[in-house]
């Protein structure tokens, strides 16, 4: 302090130790104050590099973005994206299916194989399926059948021959006609034996490709029974109804008899065997 | 009733086990259920064998009907007899209307036209096959029916199957009478043969099991059906060997059971193969050598050949084209050890 100049006062020692004293206080005071001020700057500045570093993030995010949609569009996906992609295999998965159980239900159905392909026949009549039969067919150097499981009584043979090279479409659809109207006739034999037995006489007399059927049957009229036979001809193998019926009862029979013989045979010309003898007992009743 | 017939009646019977006599003569249906029920089926065989000859006696049967009586012992037991394949062909190609009665009449015509002697029979089956039993004789001896050939066939198809008697010098006259009943012209026989009727009409008929590759979602629910048992503690080594042997096994043989043959033959002329400093064999002579393959049941044997680890899976294809070929009797000559190259003779 200047106010020690203006008198020698012993006092100066005591205003040098005030000077000084005062002198630490500013000191301390300002230091105080430094520290105060570094100490905020530095909070602003932890402020802001936390600021940057949210931007900065930002800022790469966008950037790994922006590559991905330029390197390519098949690329991942957002989450949601990824649900449809699996929702759209998923539906592809299902229609094949479908397509291919439509397949099967139509009755021709293939599959390629390493040596060519394998083809199989489903069977069906009326609603009821039947067997199936397969046909491994060879395309190198030529078509031709390597294996099957058709029965030997269907001239599979002559089909080949006939159409195999030319037209498969065709082949295939002939021998599907043939191996159907076999099943449906084969079928129509079977139901008879099986839920109209009592009324057949004797056994039923087929052959192996089931075209030609002869058996005994009985015929109610009033209380008695006139035993007939049936004899069907079927000569269109492709074909599940017979060409030619005969049908005539074996003893003499009263006259109106006659007449039903002739129905019956027409019935049996038109209607499947089964349901022929179907609407025999229901006529009955 | 002839003495003959008697001896005939009775030696069936005795050819029949005990317990199925009494089943058998009810097929046969010559003696009325009546007169089962007095026989006593319990006593020894040899008795049983008396009462049905006294009973037989009283409806005075003749060769004819007894020799029914031997075709249904025969259909039972069709494995007592060794059968072979023929095949026929055919020129026309209009399908057949089959008529069993027009097939049986041409038969017996053909037959009775070149051999009087001759006892004939057939029987149908449920299955479409028409059994004919023919008994031998000449023309001056009458026949003999301890040796019959049985005939079976089905409508329809170019497959025959004979089981002949030992008088082997009747067979070219069964066969033409076979050709002239159903309209095909040649017939040769084929190298098929076993014990097992079944199994050969299974081969020539497609009817066992091959292993086709379909869509068909019905052929994999049928194999989902054994369920494994796995022991955590054991652990396979070679379990994708296994699976392939597995799989290449399903494919060649397929999933069921396997026709039943007894033997497989291949009769070898092939060059013998030898390191050249060794000099055996310098002839350019082929060396003939016989190979049977014997089984109970050879087919289910090949096939676990692989599986047993005995074999390399796929097995050679000389082994596996049997049913394919329907063939169990090969002849290999040289040019190359496949059955393309095979001969029969």
């Amino acid at each position: 302090g200047k106010m020690g100049e203006g008198r020698a006062y012993s006092w100066d020692g005591v205003f040098n130790h005030l000077e000084m004293l005062e002198a630490q206080a500013h000191e301390a005071g300002r230091k105080q104050e430094e520290k105060k001020q570094q100490e905020e700057k530095l909070a602003s500045l932890k402020e802001r590099v936390e600021e940057l570093r949210i931007q900065r993030d930002k800022l790469q995010a966008k950037v790994d973005l922006q590559k991905k949609r330029l390197s390519g569009k098949e690329g991942i996906m957002s989450d949601a994206a990824e649900a449809s992609a699996g929702a759209v295999l998923e539906w592809k998965i299902r229609s094949i299916k479908g397509m291919l159980q439509l397949f099967y239900l139509t009755g021709i159905s293939g599959k390629l194989t390493k040596q060519g392909v394998c083809f199989s026949i489903s069977t069906a009549y009326e609603g009821t399926y039947l067997d199936s039969y397969y046909l491994d067919l060879l395309t190198k150097p030529a078509v031709r059948i390597h294996r099957h499981s058709v029965p030997v009584f269907i001239p599979l043979e002559q089909i080949a021959k006939r159409y195999l090279q030319t037209d498969i479409r065709r082949f295939l659809s002939v021998l599907s006609d043939h191996l159907n109207a076999y099943a449906g006739r084969r079928y129509q034999a079977d139901q008879l034996q099986e839920h109209f037995s009592d009324q057949l006489e004797g056994s039923l007399q087929r052959n192996s490709l089931c075209n030609l059927l002869v058996f005994n049957y009985k015929v109610p009229s009033g209380d008695k029974t006139f035993p007939f036979s049936a004899r069907l001809i079927y000569r269109d193998i492709c074909c599940s109804l017979p060409t030619e019926v005969m049908v005539s009862s074996t003893v003499k029979a009263p006259e109106h008899l006659e007449e039903t013989a002739a129905a019956h045979s027409e019935l049996f010309r038109h209607m499947a065997l089964h349901k022929a003898f179907c609407t025999f007992s229901n006529t009955e009743e | 009733m002839d003495e003959t017939v008697a001896e005939y009646i009775r030696r069936t019977v005795l050819k029949i086990p005990r317990d199925e006599i009494k089943s058998m003569l009810q097929k046969w249906g010559f003696l009325s259920e009546a007169q089962l029920q007095t026989i006593n089926f319990h006593q020894i065989k040899d008795n049983v064998s008396q009462e049905v000859v006294h009973l037989c006696e009283e409806n005075s049967a003749n060769i004819k009907q007894a020799a029914v009586l031997d075709i249904i012992y025969n259909h039972i037991y069709a494995n007592k007899r060794m059968w072979s394949v023929y095949q026929m062909q055919k020129t026309g190609e209009e399908p057949e209307i089959f008529d069993l009665q027009a097939f049986k009449k041409k038969f017996k015509r053909r037959l009775l036209s070149a051999l009087e002697n001759v006892t004939i029979n057939f029987r149908e089956y449920e299955d479409n096959a028409i059994w004919i039993r023919v008994a031998w004789g000449t023309p001056y001896t009458k026949p003999n029916q301890y040796k019959p050939s049985y005939v079976v066939y089905h409508s329809q198809t170019p497959y025959v199957f004979i089981s002949a008697s030992v008088l082997k010098s009747n067979l070219p006259l069964l066969c033409q009478a076979l050709l002239v009943a159903s309209n095909y012209h040649d017939i040769r026989e084929m190298e098929l043969r076993s014990h097992s009727l079944t199994s050969l009409k299974d081969i020539v008929f497609k009817r066992y099991s091959q292993n086709f590759q379909t869509h068909c979602p019905r052929a994999i629910q049928d194999r989902s059906g054994e369920p494994e048992y796995v022991d955590v503690r054991i652990i396979q080594e070679n379990r994708s060997e296994k699976e392939r042997i597995q799989r290449v096994t399903r494919e060649i043989f397929g999933d069921g059971p396997q026709p039943q043959l007894e033997f497989a033959r291949y009769k070898l002329e092939t060059m013998f193969k030898s390191d050249p400093k060794m000099e055996v064999l310098d002839k350019k002579e082929p060396f003939r050598c016989l190979v049977k393959f014997s089984s109970p049941h050879l087919l289910e044997s090949l096939k676990s050949l692989a599986p047993a680890g005995m074999a390399d899976a796929p097995l050679s294809p000389l082994l596996t084209c049997i049913t394919q070929k329907a063939r169990n009797n090969f002849k290999i000559k040289e040019k190359s050890s496949f059955p393309e190259s095979c001969v029969s003779p």
